[in-house]
């Protein structure tokens, strides 16, 4: 049992299946008679839809037929709403929502935004038809950047929405941190970049939707992340009832929030299914998905840092430009104002904060929660400004920020943005990432390499966050009579090994066999609720529920266990899967009290055959507050600006942890995407609102050969009493520490140069004309 | 991708045949930018002509101070070849840091010289090292073959059969990849052969092209620190989102004094 106990590395259950090819992805699924969906998307940024001409491609072999803008329209749909945390402006008025239907009906507004679907019988045919599909467009000047977006004489991208604004938003005490920087020794300023990203998962999105006209009802197959909250948006939008649309995901090949959000292809499939009497399927190659992913991160912020002659931090006030590009998408709203608000500060002690937001309108793909939403740019923040107050007031930047962090002591906590920080020891984390990073050898290295024409730099980078997603998760055990265990589940892997740690917590709660557990997850039959993926919430509040639902079958089964022994549940001791009675030390193992539970005569009065069968929902009431430090040592070649990441050192707390190698995973690959958004991820619109990076010749993702090597340890002594595990969410934490710590380490490489600050990502060419500029 | 009629002849006059049979046909060698071209709906030819199966559009041989490489030779058994290696290990190089595994298993060196990709990396070696390239109908210098960008001087349904490279005293190449394709943001070649110095650029321009101030400096003294102070003008050079003109001219005078130090 302890092989698959909670705190082993177990391998994970799923990777047989996957790296076998075995996977079953959206792509992999067919339905019988079933025919093919093509999405026409704009070409243009914003232009006025004048006409749709489909004679010519209704009459192209194998077209069924073709879905326009004005079809929908008339259909009468609703829009999709945004779902957004945080809904109302400063002055208490509600968020400014333009519609969004699933098409372009008479104007379109980002390029890849649905103008007409072609259904065919195959997937060739329907694109060969919509070539010809005419389409006149009257083309309409593009907004772009969020920052002119906001400018008084910039068109409106909706006519009734003055300024592109969406909402303003502010968080902490405004006067508080006005005072603190009028009494302030020192005000450092640095205005930076949050650059534009995708998630670009490995697997395309795409869906197959299945309409039953005897029972009137819909099967919805779909590379989502999320399959309860999905259906109820849209059943919305189909004005149908939720009940009716059986909604799940197959196995999902990556998500990272782009997945979570609601899309217009989904709910158009299921009216086409329905249209056509036909199963139907549509699976986007890579290039629809560049322009029809939701984006991330996308915010230009002005972060200022008032500190004492000491080095003590007293304020930080931070002014937030967001990009939502063209609509309100799922939770785009919330990315810029709260997302980015609640972590302000990080792991500092800061009495004084205020975090003001406007959320602007542009003519792009819209902007989504992105691997951890709001909370890494808020880290790169904090990170960068005490940096640059470090260079420009001269002092050690490994110092000052060691001794501002919260005290140990002063924990609990909550931050002026509000936020609970219940555990931690931020002090001993940061010492013991410093200690692994080897200052002694520091020196010769550097030497090394400014012996071969290169410059070496080092920067830690503490970071605070916090998770998020949906509070409430369930779990579901049943048994049968040949010892298979099935545990369902409402939260979502899109490939972080969910099918491995929850049947761990399982089986090393019950004791029953790992290898016997089978999982079921992303299925709204399976499960009445189901906050599926997002805020690295599946351990806390997925994994709690699971404990929960453990513990509650557990206390039934030692009422059985009682009465199969003779003897009294409150004398049962339960442990490594076997009850025993304290008294008359009387033994029986859990595998036999389950086998028990399936025979009428051997229950109790009361109990039923199948009584074990537990299910349970857990409610999380705070979100934890994951924390840690990591550091990046990195070498800078000035002559062609070519930054490598030599080292990179963690140590985060994420409370006890589960399955370790599980952790590592998250980690590595957080770091890996925080790495990419520093380094080189941009997605890029020209003037007009072209996407220049449409494909991965011009949008650079990290390689294997990117990658340094990392060093990984865990602080486990402080774990958080806000959900029974103890643990605090790991899958957001990497991309929230890698960009400033490596950002950060390049700066400090370029020191010497006179280099103060770059933009993200920092390709070749901006750090090679930084030292060009910087030497004039 | 449209659909198109597939061939595979065993014979290059067959090959010919049916090229000019077609309506608008299309030789295809390793694929590796004709595939893509056309799953993006972005080439609609009538007839794709595979010269995989022509032996004699295959294989390396060295002839006293000439290496010949049929066209049809992968960039991996460029990589991998014992001949190559010895006598001009830069290019052996150059070709084993191609794309991926797969790229390099299927892409060509003459599908490579045809298509003239600005940021391909053996037209640096070409006319690096002064090369002659062989087809159906002449022999084209390296220097007069790539003309523009994705533009050479081969005619219709010309097919190029092989290259032969003089075998220099020392070579280099370094490249400089792209971000996002890795493809040759800048890469510069280098080669000495007696008196004679070339210096070639590619990635940097819409065409390959010889640097010939370095080229100066460097047959006086072949090293690196002889091309001190020469620089390329950005004019002309291209500019992208991934590097400027200037920043792209500043990528050759460096990576050119790389590729002298790297030469042997």
């Amino acid at each position: 049992m302890e092989k698959y106990g909670i705190g082993q590395p177990v391998r994970r259950k799923e990777d047989a299946r996957f790296i076998t090819g075995a996977g079953t992805y959206i792509d992999d699924v067919a339905a019988e008679n079933m025919a093919h969906a093509f999405v026409l998307r704009s070409p243009f940024a914003h232009a006025k839809i004048l006409n749709i001409d489909t004679s010519e491609a209704e009459n192209m072999p194998g077209v069924l037929g073709i879905i326009t803008g004005q079809d929908w329209a008339a259909e009468g749909f609703a829009t999709m709403p945004t779902k957004a945390a945080i809904s109302k402006k400063i002055d208490g008025s509600p968020l400014n929502q333009p519609p969004r239907h699933c098409f372009a009906i008479d104007r379109a507004r980002y390029i890849g935004e649905p103008v007409a679907v072609v259904i065919a019988e195959t997937r060739e045919q329907a694109q060969d038809a919509a070539e010809l599909v005419e389409v006149d467009y009257e083309d309409l000047p593009a907004v772009i950047d969020a920052r002119k977006a906001l400018a008084e004489d910039t068109p409106r991208i909706w006519d009734n929405i003055e300024g592109n604004v969406c909402l303003d938003f502010e968080l902490g005490d405004k006067d508080a941190t006005e005072k603190a920087f009028a009494n302030a020794d020192h005000v450092v300023s640095l205005e930076l970049v949050n650059n534009r990203v995708t998630a670009a998962p490995i697997e395309p999105r795409g869906a197959v939707a299945e309409y039953d006209a005897t029972t009137d009802s819909y099967k919805l197959q779909n590379a989502t992340q999320n399959v309860h909250a999905n259906r109820t948006t849209f059943a919305d939008v189909l004005k149908i009832d939720a009940e009716s649309l059986h909604h799940l995901a197959p196995d999902v090949g990556g998500g990272f929030g782009a997945k979570n959000s609601s899309y217009p292809e989904p709910p158009i499939l299921l009216y086409a299914a329905k249209k056509f009497g036909r199963p139907m399927k549509w699976v986007n190659d890579r290039n629809e998905g560049f322009q029809s992913d939701t984006h991330g991160r996308a915010q230009f912020s002005k972060v200022e840092l008032a500190l004492d002659k000491d080095g003590k931090f007293l304020g930080l006030r931070t002014r937030t430009v967001g990009d939502l590009g063209a609509y309100c998408w799922t939770n785009g709203p919330f990315t810029p104002t709260g997302g980015s608000a609640r972590t302000q500060g990080g792991p500092y002690n800061i009495p004084a904060m205020y975090y003001s937001a406007v959320a602007a309108f542009t003519n792009t793909m819209p902007t989504d929660p992105y691997r951890g939403a709001g909370r890494p740019e808020a880290s790169y923040q904090i990170e960068r400004i005490v940096q640059h107050a470090a260079d420009t007031l001269g002092f050690d930047p490994v110092e000052l920020r060691r001794k501002n962090l919260m005290p140990t002591a002063s924990l609990p906590r909550k931050t002026p943005m509000g936020l609970d920080v219940d555990s931690g020891d931020f002090p001993e984390v940061f010492d013991r990432t410093m200690k692994m990073t080897d200052r002694e050898g520091y020196a010769e290295r550097v030497a090394n390499s400014k012996k071969n024409g290169m410059r070496r730099g080092f920067s830690i980078a503490p970071y605070l966050e916090c998770s998020g997603g949906m509070p409430k998760e369930f779990a579901g055990i049943s048994f049968t009579k040949d010892g298979t265990v099935t545990l369902r589940v409402g939260s979502h892997s899109t490939g972080m090994g969910h099918e491995t740690s929850k049947p761990q917590i399982l089986a090393h709660t019950l004791g029953v066999d790992f290898d016997r557990i089978d999982f079921i997850q992303a299925d709204t039959k399976a499960t009445p609720i189901g906050g599926g993926h997002g805020g690295s919430r599946s351990l806390e509040v997925g994994g709690a529920a699971v404990l929960k639902a453990a513990n509650e079958m557990l206390d039934k089964a030692k009422v059985l266990a009682a009465h199969l022994l003779n003897s009294n549940a409150d004398d049962m001791d339960f442990a490594d899967g076997v009850f025993t009675d304290i008294k008359t030390e009387q033994t029986i193992a859990i595998d036999d009290v389950i086998a028990a539970s399936f025979e009428q005569g051997r229950l109790p009065e009361g109990m039923e055959p199948g009584c074990l069968d537990t299910e349970s929902i857990f409610e999380r009431e705070i979100i934890s507050c994951p924390n840690g430090a990591h550091a990046a040592e990195v070498e800078v070649d000035p002559e062609t600006g070519a930054v490598r990441v030599e080292h990179y050192w963690v140590i985060d707390d994420f409370g006890p942890i589960v399955n370790p190698m599980l952790a590592d995973g998250q980690v590595m690959g957080g770091v890996a995407q925080g790495l990419g958004q520093a380094l080189m991820e941009e997605i890029v619109y020209d003037d007009d609102g072209q996407l220049v990076t449409g494909s991965f010749m011009d949008y650079a993702l990290p390689r294997a050969d990117s990658i340094p090597k990392m060093e990984l340890g865990y602080y486990e002594d402080a774990p958080t009493a806000k959900n029974p595990l103890g643990v605090k969410g790991a899958g957001e934490a990497g991309c929230c520490a890698s960009p400033p710590a490596i950002v950060n380490a390049v700066l400090d490489a370029l020191k010497e140069d006179g280099v103060a600050h770059i933009d993200m990502p920092l390709t070749p060419e901006k750090v090679w004309r930084a030292i060009s500029e910087a030497k004039k | 991708m449209y659909d198109f009629t597939y061939h595979r002849p065993e014979t290059l006059a067959d090959a010919e045949k049916m090229f000019a049979d077609a309506d608008d046909g299309q030789y295809i060698a390793g694929g590796q930018t004709m595939v893509p071209v056309m799953k993006q709906r972005l080439a609609m030819p009538s007839d794709i002509i595979d010269l995989e199966r022509i032996s004699d559009l295959k294989g390396i041989s060295r002839d006293g101070n000439v290496l010949s490489i049929g066209a049809m030779t992968t960039h991996a058994e460029v990589a991998g070849s014992g001949d190559v290696a010895k006598a001009i290990p830069a290019l052996a190089r150059l070709a084993d840091d191609i794309g991926d595994p797969a790229v390099r298993n299927r892409g060509t060196l003459g599908g490579s010289i045809a298509n003239n990709d600005p940021a391909a990396d053996y037209p640096a070696a070409l006319v690096g090292l002064g090369a002659t390239i062989h087809t159906t109908s002449r022999e084209i210098p390296a220097d007069d073959f790539f003309t523009g960008l994705f533009e050479t001087a081969l005619e219709e349904g010309e097919v190029i059969v092989k290259v032969s490279i003089p075998v220099p005293d020392k070579a280099g190449y370094v490249k400089f990849p792209q971000p996002a394709s890795r493809f040759a943001l800048v890469g510069v070649f280098v080669a000495q052969i007696g008196d004679s110095v070339r210096v070639a650029a590619t990635g940097a321009g819409p065409c390959v092209f010889r640097v010939e101030a370095m080229e100066k400096a460097l047959e006086k003294d072949f090293s690196a620190s002889a091309l001190k102070g020469i620089s390329v003008p950005g004019e002309g050079l291209n500019n992208d989102i991934h590097a400027s003109a200037d920043y792209r001219a500043s990528l050759i005078s460096t990576l050119a004094r790389r590729a002298v130090a790297a030469a042997e």
